[in-house]
């Protein structure tokens, strides 16, 4: 830097002048001494002490006073735009006479420092206006999110921009919606927190597990665990703080778990679909020729080989409901459709142990929203159980009617073995069935797992009542299609995702 | 039950079948020509893309692992009307695999149904596609 040289040049002819100087003084007295005032030699000696000593303490002041000089006006100007030090006025930078150059350099370099970075807060936030936060946050070895009230984001951290391979401003100002694509395992999205959060509270925070966000350059989405903090009307500007916490490698190795089972599912489904094929042409071909014995083997044979692919496809669905990956796209669908379809594929099995299926369906129910595949298994699993356990009774009445309270509910009633008291509250958990009745009842234990998992991802209850030796009633809810579509006014299109602990897209539900 | 009864359509439809595992198409062609259809199995996937592509089926049964290329390319070549005009075939996926999310969303928007083939005998598909106008 040339001012820094012109400085120490003028800091070096400073010393050798005063050092010269100093020497001069001493000289010329011993000289006037001796010459003009005839004195001894030991006043001589006192006398140039005395005068060495005075013009030292001179010297080093003056000195002490011209050097720091440019020293203090630096200082100064640093003081000055301190946000902690108000008060210090600016430095009169000419102030000095050595070093002025580099004084009023130095000054406008920190004035314009200063400046940047009042500018660079002022963009990246109204909300981060002290250099110590952004300092904090920027080295925080958390990815950190700040929105504002709008839910725009007005500021994210290095970490947050590294972990999601943004530059600042590809996210900065813009809504959280359009620039992060996360999705939820449950309808406890980030956007039904915060509705609630902003009607009900002053500072609220929650914590989500297992969300999904699919990164703007790569395919493969990224997981993490998700804590955010919200503060009414933040006078900063930030009301609401997001920390993410990854964890993509170990819920991508349950990912792969998933698969495997997909490919199993399909691998069983294959030599099923030939098994079935073939029985259905033996049952084709032979049906006129069959003894009565024979024509119910070849009946226990196809409807053993439908139970299991049902079977196979509750396995995928289990593994799904355990990975938080079961989907359902809410569709309008027709319930006494459903229901009578359902009703009319377990009708063989049933027939085979001589039992009557009797459809009870209110007439003109309301279209009901549901996934049509899933809530179909739910029939499938809750008939298959009642068939199973009819034991000698020989009818199953399947009821569905409208409740007071607008669900549309249907009950599968049986009057088999029931269910023991002692056992009711676990029904509904994995591999849980009646002990008594495992050497009677063949099962898997996972259709009542399942059929609760889907029918609370279509917003329904499932429950049931049942005494040992009477039968059992499971009955469950759905939702009109229109209560469903009330629920989201904001939807773009006639479907509706909704899951068990599926994935569900946060902009699905508010898309602007 | 009626499952001995059978319909036959007039004039008689005709189904292409793209199914490249041997069995199943036979069980099918077997089921679907006494259900009143006219069938053609093929188990190659860019020749039974040429074959939908001409226009002389009314239902297209696509499998979606098939060799050469995918089921859900022949589902999108057959939907996009640059590379096939006017098709006014129906199609049907039918597969042992389960959707990801991905293809779930084209299989809705351009796949008039969808079996899981396990889960359905031959008869109730020939049942299936009488149904379907």
């Amino acid at each position: 830097m040339e001012q820094l040289k012109l400085f120490s040049g003028q800091v070096r002819r400073h010393l050798l002048t005063i050092l010269i100087a100093n020497n001069l003084v001493i000289f010329v007295g011993w000289w006037m001494g001796q010459r003009w005032f005839n004195l001894d030699f030991n006043s001589l000696f006192i006398s140039l002490l005395i005068v060495a000593l005075i013009d030292s303490i001179l010297f080093s002041l003056t000195s002490t006073y011209i050097l720091t000089k440019p020293i203090k006006l630096v200082a100064q100007a640093i003081l000055h735009i301190s946000p902690d030090e108000g008060g210090v006025a600016a430095p009169e930078q000419s102030a000095t006479s050595l070093g002025k150059d580099m004084v009023s350099k130095l000054c406008n370099e920190i004035y314009r420092i200063a400046n940047v970075a009042q500018t660079v807060s002022a963009d990246n936030a109204a909300a981060m206006p002290d250099l110590r936060t952004n300092f904090i946050a920027n080295r925080l070895p958390l990815p950190l999110i700040v929105l504002s009230k709008k839910l725009d984001i007005i500021f994210a951290n290095e970490a947050a921009l590294k972990y999601l391979r943004y530059s600042a401003e590809d996210i900065t100002g813009k809504s959280v919606y359009s620039a992060l694509d996360l999705s939820f395992t449950t309808t406890d999205t980030f956007d039904t927190w915060y509705s609630q959060a902003k009607t009900n509270s002053v500072a609220a925070d929650h914590f989500w597990r297992r969300v999904r966000l699919k990164l703007a350059d790569q395919k493969t989405p990224v997981l993490f665990d998700l804590a955010a903090y919200y503060n009414k009307d933040n006078s900063s500007g930030y009301e609401i703080l997001l920390t993410m916490f990854d964890h993509t490698h170990e819920y991508s190795q349950d990912e792969q778990a998933m698969n495997f089972v997909a490919l199993a599912v399909h691998e069983l489904r294959t030599p099923l679909t030939l098994l079935r094929g073939y029985i259905d042409a033996l049952d084709e071909e032979l049906s006129n020729q069959l003894s009565s014995e024979q024509a119910d083997f070849l009946k226990k044979m196809e409807a053993s080989a439908q139970q299991l692919s049902a079977f196979v496809s509750n396995i995928l669905n289990v593994s799904r409901v355990d990975n938080d990956q079961l989907l359902f796209k809410l569709s309008k669908e027709d319930w006494a459709d459903i229901v009578t379809a359902a009703a009319n594929d377990m009708s063989l099995q049933a027939q085979l142990r001589g039992i009557k299926l009797t459809l009870q369906i209110q007439p003109n129910l309301p279209p009901v929203g549901v996934d049509r595949v899933t809530v179909y298994e739910v029939l499938i699993n809750l008939l298959d159980n009642a068939i199973k356990y009819s034991d000698k009774s020989k009818e199953i009445i399947i009821k569905s009617s409208l409740t007071k309270d607008g669900f549309v509910e249907t009950t599968v009633q049986d009057f088999g073995i029931g269910v023991p008291e002692a056992i009711m509250t676990n029904l509904f958990d994995k591999f849980y069935r009646s002990h008594r009745n495992v050497l009677r009842v063949g099962g898997t234990g996972l259709g009542l797992y399942l059929s609760k998992a889907i029918i609370s991802g279509h917003g329904g209850n499932i429950w049931v009542r049942s005494k040992e030796g009477q039968g059992s009633a499971f009955s469950f809810t759905v939702l009109p299609f229109s209560r469903l579509a009330d629920e989201q006014k904001n939807k773009d299109n006639g479907d509706i995702i909704r899951s068990a602990h599926g994935w569900i897209k946060n902009h699905s539900y508010y898309r602007r | 039950m009626d499952e001995n009864q059978t319909n036959t359509p007039m004039p008689r439809r005709r189904v292409l079948c793209i199914e490249d595992e041997h069995f199943i198409g036979e069980l099918y062609q077997r089921a679907l020509t006494k259900g009143g259809y006219d069938t053609t199995i093929e188990i190659d996937g860019k020749k039974g893309l040429q074959l939908a592509q001409t226009g002389n089926y009314d239902i297209i049964l696509l499998d979606l692992m098939v060799p050469t290329i995918t089921g859900i390319e022949i589902l999108r070549s057959l939907r996009d009307p640059k590379q096939t005009p006017n098709l006014k075939a129906k199609i049907i996926i039918t597969t042992n695999l389960e959707q990801r999310d991905e293809i779930r969303d084209d299989i809705e928007r351009h796949a008039d149904g969808y079996i899981i083939k396990a889960e359905i005998t031959p008869r109730e598909l020939v049942k299936f596609l009488d149904n379907i106008s």
